[in-house]
This record gives structure tokens, sequence and C-alpha cells, in this order.
């Protein structure tokens, strides 16, 4: 099995897992740092780490419902801890965001569970509910959880800060690592109608342990995540931002939708995130 | 704006779209729940479930290629599976378990769903019924039939298009993609695995070779045919079915 080493000095390249990734491996050994892998992923095909012969893992996680009001089970926490064991991470990257909720009506006793997460309200009740979450769950590893910011595809009712405003309340409240999710970060600029390159430098990004990279489409009147196509170069624009005032621990691009993503631009991209963050 | 409420709203409604309709038409449901109806953007809500039921469909991306990509470059992925999302919720049913399934479940929800006259879609359905009759011949092993009517050597599978979804194909490989530069005509094809699981053969048809292809079962002699025919056209019919056998798509037994 192989491990990252968590403190190596020089910013780490990784892919997160998908149906090109193994063969990619196989014939790149030399190209990547890591394969970053979903919890979710390894609980229900735990084949999939197997790739942890090849290169060293990164868990990423979906399933602990940051700034949500429904905590998640105990046997989850618990395979979350193993996973988190069993890979030697050197953090867990979990989404500021909510996955379950309340059920709407108050005689339906079972919480409403998604299988993605969604943007929460934005707002000072949440970041005081962040705080409480991710002291609770951090108790739970010996690793750092590091939160991502969601793609904003919609006004959440009752938010008071912008995505900007509540990410740095959040990081200045818990101290936490961030996970700057840059085409999560695009979309929302886009979709509320903000200059991005403006807008990140007044993102906490000293606070920024890793970064993710992946592509971005316009359908219907509305920005969305699309890991099926490459970034757009405003992406890598931001990527030099970033450097420029911090040096993040990790760069993962996510090319993780489509089996037929092509060699040739993954390999592009990961020699363009080699070439900024070196710069 | 209570959190915990706005989020269970949220959720509820992507889970089931057809609560989002509902309260569209309704809006004072959301009132019971103590929320302010004006304060949700209940259509991008919809669209946001349209996307994650786009993302459980990844895995068809394997057998589909083309048939993704056209609905990226042309901008329907939000759209259709948004209606998709709201077709399961409305119908009680879930995503069935494998990606042959989920092929299935989604064409047949196309052929009711699509709007042929909207160019794009009647190009959408060409495309994913030659990917899924590709995709469907590349996993059936033709067993050998013994018979002294004319039958189908291997599979096949026959398709009515209104375009030809190879010429799609071609453009979908190019930068930008415009669908007015595919020609719309009548095409006839039979997608054949004649026992080469890696070979899988389009023969273009003209109407009546496609039509006698439709009917051949293995069971009809050339005598059934002329009769079915109304009996005047046996030189013509002949022929026809000389030109399959030639090509090898039938066995005159």
């Amino acid at each position: 099995m192989k491990y990252i080493t968590a403190n190596s000095g020089t910013v780490a390249v990784g892919l997160a897992f998908g149906p090109i990734v193994p063969e990619f491996v196989q014939a790149n050994p030399d190209l990547i740092d890591y394969v970053e892998i979903p919890f979710e992923q390894l609980r229900h095909t735990p084949e999939a780490g197997a790739i942890q012969e090849t290169v060293p893992v990164i868990l990423h996680c979906a399933s602990m419902s940051v700034a949500g009001f429904v905590p998640p089970g105990q046997r989850t926490l618990k395979a979350i801890e193993r996973e988190a064991e069993r890979t030697r991470t050197p953090w867990i990257g979990e989404h500021l965001a909510f996955i379950t909720a309340d059920p709407i009506e108050d005689n339906d006793a079972k919480p409403t569970s998604l299988t993605y997460t969604v943007c929460p309200q934005m707002s000072e009740e949440t970041v005081e509910r962040v705080a409480s979450n991710l002291a609770s769950l951090q108790q739970h590893f010996d690793v750092p959880l590091i939160l991502e910011n969601s793609p904003q595809y919609f006004d959440v009712p009752g938010s008071s800060l912008s995505m900007v405003d509540f990410v740095s309340a959040v990081a200045e409240r818990c101290g936490v690592g961030l996970l700057l999710d840059l085409t999560h970060f695009l979309i929302s600029m886009v979709n509320t109608k903000k200059d991005p390159l403006n807008e990140i430098d007044r993102l906490p990004l000293e606070q920024v342990v890793e970064v993710h990279i992946s592509g971005m489409n316009v359908q219907s009147g509305i920005a969305w995540d699309d890991h099926a196509s490459p970034a757009p170069p405003v992406v890598f624009d931001l990527l030099e931002r970033v450097v420029k005032r911090v040096r993040p621990k990790a760069v993962t691009l996510e090319y993780n939708w489509s089996p037929q993503f092509p060699e040739s631009m993954l390999v592009k991209h990961v020699d363009r995130v080699h070439e900024i963050v070196r710069c | 704006m209570i959190a915990g409420r706005v989020h269970a709203i949220v959720a509820a409604g992507l889970e089931n779209p057809e609560l989002l309709a509902r309260w569209q038409q309704e809006p004072d449901l959301l009132r019971t729940y103590g929320v302010d109806p004006a304060a949700f953007d209940l259509d991008a809500i919809w669209k946001f479930a349209g996307l994650s039921a786009k993302v459980k469909h990844n895995g068809l991306r394997a057998e589909l290629p083309l048939t993704f990509r056209f609905l990226n470059v042309n901008g329907l992925e939000i759209e259709i599976f948004g209606a998709y999302a709201s077709h399961k919720a409305r119908t009680g049913t879930r995503y069935a378990p494998t990606t042959a399934e989920r092929i299935v479940e989604l064409v047949d929800f196309l052929r009711d769903w699509l709007d042929f006259r909207r160019r794009e879609h009647s190009q959408l359905w060409d495309l994913i019924r030659h990917e899924t009759a590709l995709a469907e011949l590349r996993k059936l092993t033709p067993s050998p039939k013994k018979c002294r009517v004319p039958h189908v050597v291997g599979e096949i599978i026959l398709h009515e298009m209104n375009s030809d979804p190879r010429a799609i194909g071609k453009l979908l490989r190019e930068k930008s993609f415009d669908p007015e530069r595919v020609q719309r005509r009548v095409t006839r094809f039979c997608y054949w695995n004649a026992g080469d699981l890696d070979e899988i053969c389009i023969l273009e048809l003209d109407e009546l070779g496609f039509n006698l292809l439709s009917l051949v079962d293995g069971k009809r002699s050339l005598a059934d045919f002329n009769r079915l025919l109304g009996g005047r056209v046996s030189k013509k019919l002949n022929s026809a079915f000389a030109e399959l056998a030639a090509v090898g798509v039938i066995s005159l037994g």
C-alpha cells in the first residue's frame, strides 16, 4: 500500500477517482501523486480501494452533513473512521453543505436523505451549527477535517451572507482548513453575478489546504458543475491567483464522470497545474 | 427563516420534484410550513434535481458517449434529466439498478417525452437508438439457426431514423456542433451482429429491404412473404431477398 506524506513541502497533484483513473495511473505512474476517493465509493465498492496498491489515497466524504441539522449515524461515522485509518489519509475533505434534512411533515419521523450535497442557508445560524457539528465530528478522527465550498445554484432562502462571506465566517469561527473547489467557486460567482477574480482575494486563502478543479457548463440559465468536461481557462487563472498568496498542500483534478475524458487533455491539465504550482 | 426548515423544504423538493410542481401551482402550501413561498426559487431547485439525475446516469456514458455529448453541446442535459426526475417521482419508481436497465428506462421515457418536431429532439432520438442498438448487439451471442425458410444470421436491430446518426456523431467530434448541418432525411438501418462482438455492422436499407427484414422471423417461407405482399411482387421480392442474402444478413435456408 502507498501512503501520502502530508508535509513533503511540495504541492501534490492528484486525480479524483473515476473510470479512467486506474488505467491512467498504470500508464503514467510518475505523473500524479495521489488519487482522491470518496468514502461512499469505498463503502459501496470496496474493490476501488485497490488503487492504493499503486498510488497513495486522500479520503473525500459527502456523508457528514456538516452544515446540516440532522447528524450522520454512528455506523456511518465508524465506517469513515475505519477508512481514514486504513487509507492513512492526511486529512478528510468534507462538503460545507447538508445531505440530510428533517422531514417536512412533523408526523413523518424519517429524515430526508439525499445522495448528493446541497448548499446550505448561508447565515449566522448555519455558521454556529457548522462550528458545533465540526467540534463533535472532529473527535472521531486523528486527521483534520477540511471543508469544501459548495456550488451555489440558487438563492437559499434566509441567507444573509454571500458565499465568500459565509466561507470566511466558517473559517474564522472554526479555524478549519479549507478545500477550495475553484469550479464551485466560479459557479457561485457566475450564478450570483459577481466577479470571481475580485472575490477570490476576499477568501481566507491562507487556510486553504487542498484545491479542486473540474469543468463547468451553463444550461437552462444556470452554471453547473461538470466533471465530464475540462476546466475553463478562468479556473487556471484563479489557481494562479491562489498560489500567489498561498501554497496549498494538494491540487485535485476532478474529471471523474466520463470514461471518454481524453487522456491527452488530462495530461495537459496535470502539466498545467504542475506548471502553476511550481512557479 | 429558520435554516433547518429551509433545508427540509429544499431536500423534500429535490427528493420529489413533483412537490416542487405542486408548490409552484399552489404556493400557499409552503406557508403551512412556516416559510415565505416567494423566497424559494422552485424552478432553479427543479433544475438542480435534473443535475443530480444526470449525475446518477454517469454509468451510461460508456455505452452512450455520443448521446451524452449531444445532450451537453445542445444544452439539453438539465431539461431532460429534470423532466426525467419528475417523471420518476410522478410514477413513484426508482432508477433501475443496472446500467442496461437504466438505458431501457431512459429510452422508454424519451419515446414519450421528446417533441419530435424539435430538430434536436429528433436527432437525439436517432442517436440514442443508434448507440443503444450497438450496445445491445455487442452483448448478444447469436445462436446458429437451422431452418429452410429465410432467417436472420446472427442478431439484428432495426431502426427508422429522421437523420443519419453516424453523421451526427462525426459532427459531434468537431469543436462546435451545429444541428442545422445535419441533413434531415429518412434513413433505415439494420444493426447487425453476425457473431463477432467486436464488429457490429450497420446496413442502410431501402424501404422494401427494411420491411422485409422486419418480417423475417425464421418461420415465414418465401411463399408466405409472397402472399403477405399480395402475390404480385415475387420478382422484386426475390431480388430483395437475394440482395439481403448476398450481404449475409439473412440465409434463405
